[in-house]
C-alpha cells in the first residue's frame, strides 16, 4: 500500500513522458521562448515602453514553463509498445525480422 | 526531455539565451535612433570670493560663484531603452603648464528620468507623486529634455589646486550629458559623429574671465 503510493508520488514528481512527447516539448519549448522574445521586442520597440517588453518576455516564458514542464497528456499518447514477456506475442504488431514475423 | 526536472532545466536554460539576445537588440536599438541635441549657455555673473568654499574645506582659498543661463533640447536623448540622463555643466580654463591639458570642473549637473524610471529618483512622497503624474501613461516623456534655466546659480563653486583663481582668462562653460540606458553601454557627449548620433550644437559659451577677488563687506564694529 505504502509501496504504491509512494511509486505514484515518483511518477508524479519525475513526470515522465513519451519520446514523441519529448521531441514535441523541445520544439514548444524552443518555438515560444523564441517568439516570445520577438513578440517582447517588437511590442517594447513599437509601443517604446521597455517595461512591456519585460513583462511580455516574463509572461511569455512563465505560459511557457507551464505549457511545456508538466506532463500534460498530450506528451503521452504515443507509449511505447514493447515486446511481450517470453517473447510469444499474443496479437501481432507486425514486427519482422529476417521475414518472418516475431512480436 | 524525459522528465520534468529536465524540461525545467532546459526551458530555463533557453531562456537566458533569449533574455540576452532580447537585451542585446534593445541595446543595438539606440544605434537607430538618432541624437540631435542641441544647447545655448551664457554665462551671466561672475564673482570670486576668497574664504572656505565649502564645508568640509579647511584651507581659505579663492574660488568663483559662475552664474549662467541655459537653453538645452535633449529631447532626441529619451527613448525607450534610456533610464536617466545626466546633464552638467563645467567650467574650463587653459593649464599654466600644459598646452595639451585643460582645467575643468563642474559648476552645474542635473539627473532627468525617463518616466520607467521615477520610481528610482530619490525624492520625498509628495515630490515622487508630482514626478509621476506628469508623465502619467507616457512610457517615454522627450519633453523633459527640454532646459530652460535663466540666471541659474551654480551647484558648485570652482577652485583651483593652487588657491589662486581670481583674474584667470580664457574661461569657457561647457555643457555635456551622459546618457544612462537600461541596457548597453553608458554614453557620454560624442566627441566624434557616429551614424545619426550627432555632436552636441552649441553647447560652449563665450570666452570670459574671471574678474579679481570681490571685497568682502567688513561687519561694522560695535562699541
Amino acid at each position: 500500500m505504502a509501496d504504491q503510493i509512494l511509486d505514484k508520488a515518483r511518477d508524479i514528481a519525475e513526470g515522465q513522458i513519451d519520446f514523441e512527447g519529448q521531441r514535441f516539448a523541445e520544439f514548444l519549448a524552443t518555438a515560444l521562448l523564441s517568439l516570445f522574445g520577438v513578440i517582447a521586442f517588437v511590442a517594447g520597440h513599437i509601443k517604446q515602453d521597455i517595461k512591456l517588453a519585460l513583462v511580455t518576455g516574463l509572461l511569455g516564458t512563465a505560459f511557457t514553463m507551464a505549457l511545456v514542464v508538466p506532463p500534460w497528456p498530450f506528451f503521452n499518447r504515443h507509449p511505447i509498445k514493447w515486446l511481450p514477456v517470453g517473447g510469444v506475442a499474443k496479437d501481432s504488431q507486425g514486427i519482422t525480422v529476417d521475414g518472418q514475423v516475431v512480436g | 526531455m524525459h522528465s520534468s526536472l529536465v524540461r525545467l532545466q532546459n526551458v530555463f536554460g533557453f531562456f537566458t539565451t533569449v533574455a540576452f539576445v532580447v537585451a542585446a537588440l534593445i541595446a543595438a536599438s539606440d544605434l537607430a535612433a538618432p541624437r540631435t541635441p542641441k544647447s545655448n549657455i551664457q554665462v551671466k555673473d561672475v564673482s570670486v570670493l576668497k574664504g572656505r568654499p565649502h564645508y568640509y574645506s579647511n584651507k581659505i582659498e579663492e574660488y568663483a560663484q559662475i552664474r549662467f543661463s541655459l537653453s538645452a533640447d535633449l529631447s532626441s536623448l529619451f527613448t525607450w531603452n534610456t533610464k536617466q540622463v545626466f546633464v552638467y555643466v563645467s567650467a574650463s580654463w587653459p593649464n599654466s603648464t600644459s598646452v595639451a591639458l585643460s582645467n575643468e570642473a563642474v559648476i552645474w549637473d542635473m539627473i532627468i528620468t525617463n518616466p520607467s524610471a521615477d520610481h528610482l529618483t530619490n525624492l520625498g512622497p509628495s515630490a515622487m507623486k508630482k514626478l509621476k503624474r506628469s508623465a502619467k501613461g507616457k512610457p517615454i516623456d522627450p519633453s523633459r529634455g527640454k532646459l530652460e534655466l535663466k540666471n541659474q546659480k551654480p551647484k558648485y563653486s570652482i577652485s583651483a589646486p593652487g588657491g589662486k583663481l581670481a583674474l584667470t582668462n580664457d574661461v569657457v562653460l561647457k555643457v555635456h550629458y551622459n546618457v544612462q540606458p537600461w541596457v548597453g553601454v553608458l554614453t557620454w557627449t560624442p566627441q566624434v559623429e557616429f551614424l545619426g548620433w550627432k555632436k552636441m550644437r552649441g553647447g560652449v559659451s563665450k570666452v570670459f574671465s574671471l574678474p579679481a577677488v570681490k571685497a568682502k563687506k567688513q561687519p561694522v564694529k560695535k562699541d
